[in-house]
């Protein structure tokens, strides 16, 4: 279970990791198939606050959760990446949220870290868990919905297979 | 940076929680025509993520109605509903759950929660406290209140939330009530109380 500003790696396949609940947080994986390495960050806001744990926050987690995978042995040319999340949960403000924000401080700090997106199902009105199973597929459900597929992203050298949430 | 609140100071919020969600309950049962019992409210400062734990299972289906509370304390107020205690509210209500009339109903039982909450701590403390139009969202218990908490105060070392619980009598039916004032703003609530 990888609570909110929290974030875990594992190398024992079959370790499922979780995130329950995301709203406007951001679940990042990062999967590296072949050695069997897997992370989560369940990433609360963009950026981090001058006090208070780092962790939480987009700039932060990423490279924090990137350093975490090359540990477990994780190659860096060979890691996926999925994205869940960031979902402006309710209708009618105006401003823009912390979910938005949220999506785009994470795509940035995976621009940083050299990292490309390979599956996500970002932004849209409803929470989503994420599931993360090491060794095996990135899952995630929205509120209501039916469990979804990830990773591995799906047809033949499918540069980028991007789940459109539903607003 | 918020600091570290004193038992005195918890037990004086949860003071302020219990009158204020005495007088809401007081609404709701004159709405629903019901007694309706209200819970030992609870006032804690904990890390978000505990906060978000302790409001029940993630995953579970609720309503969740917000209402922003604009003025002296930019804060919130959250009412959660579980699916078949907004069902039940509905039907005492006379109108069909789950339809849009249904949730216009639950937004408008939170509004009035919100603004009876809000009146009777500005009785006791003299804050302006206004409640915004209530958003309401039928989603998973933790992205609603993980959302709220993160917009609200999400910066915050930790996070200060009074809860209540408000029961209708013989109807099985309870609702939770959720006061986040936010660190800055619990400071100010504790001033205006004389606790700072």
């Amino acid at each position: 279970m990888v609570r909110i500003g929290e974030l875990a790696a594992s190398a024992n396949p079959g370790d499922v990791l979780v995130a329950l609940g995301l709203g406007s947080c951001v679940g990042v994986a990062l999967v590296d198939r072949g050695r069997r390495v897997a992370g989560l960050a369940h990433v609360m806001l963009p950026e981090s606050p001058k006090s208070g744990p780092q962790l939480r926050c987009a700039d932060a987690a990423v490279p924090a959760l990137v350093e975490r995978v090359l540990e477990l042995g994780a190659r860096r040319s060979q890691l996926e990446v999925a994205l869940v999340g960031g979902a402006q949960m309710f209708a009618g403000q105006d401003t823009v949220t912390v979910g938005a924000r949220n999506g785009v401080a994470t795509r940035a700090a995976l621009d940083a870290a050299r990292l490309r997106i390979h599956a996500e199902a970002i932004g849209g009105g409803k929470g989503r868990t994420m599931r993360v199973t090491v060794g095996g597929d990135v899952e995630y459900r929205e509120a209501g919905g039916e469990l979804q597929h990830l990773l591995p992203a799906t047809g033949a050298g499918a540069a980028r297979h991007t789940v459109e949430a539903t607003a | 940076v918020s600091t570290p609140y004193t038992e005195l100071q918890l037990d004086t919020l949860r003071e302020v929680a219990n009158i204020g969600s005495g007088t809401a309950s007081t609404a709701l049962s004159q709405l629903l025509t019901r007694p309706v019992d209200i819970s030992v409210p609870e006032a804690r400062a904990v890390p978000l993520a505990d906060a978000v734990e302790s409001a029940g299972p993630a995953d579970m289906a609720v309503t969740g109605v917000v209402i922003p509370v604009v003025g002296d304390i930019p804060s919130v107020v959250l009412c959660v509903f579980r699916i078949a205690d907004s069902e039940k509210l509905c039907e005492l209500l006379g109108v069909e759950g789950g339809s849009e009339v249904g949730r216009s109903a639950l937004a408008e039982i939170g509004n009035i929660l919100g603004t009876h909450y809000l009146s009777s701590m500005h009785a006791m403390t003299g804050l302006a406290l206004e409640p915004a139009p209530p958003q309401i969202a039928e989603d998973m218990l933790g992205a609603i209140v993980a959302t709220v908490l993160v917009e609200h105060c999400g910066e915050d070392d930790l996070t200060l939330f009074i809860d209540s619980e408000l029961t209708v009598e013989g109807e099985s039916c309870s609702l939770s009530f959720l006061y986040v004032p936010g660190a800055a703003g619990a400071t100010h609530l504790l001033t205006c109380l004389g606790m700072a």
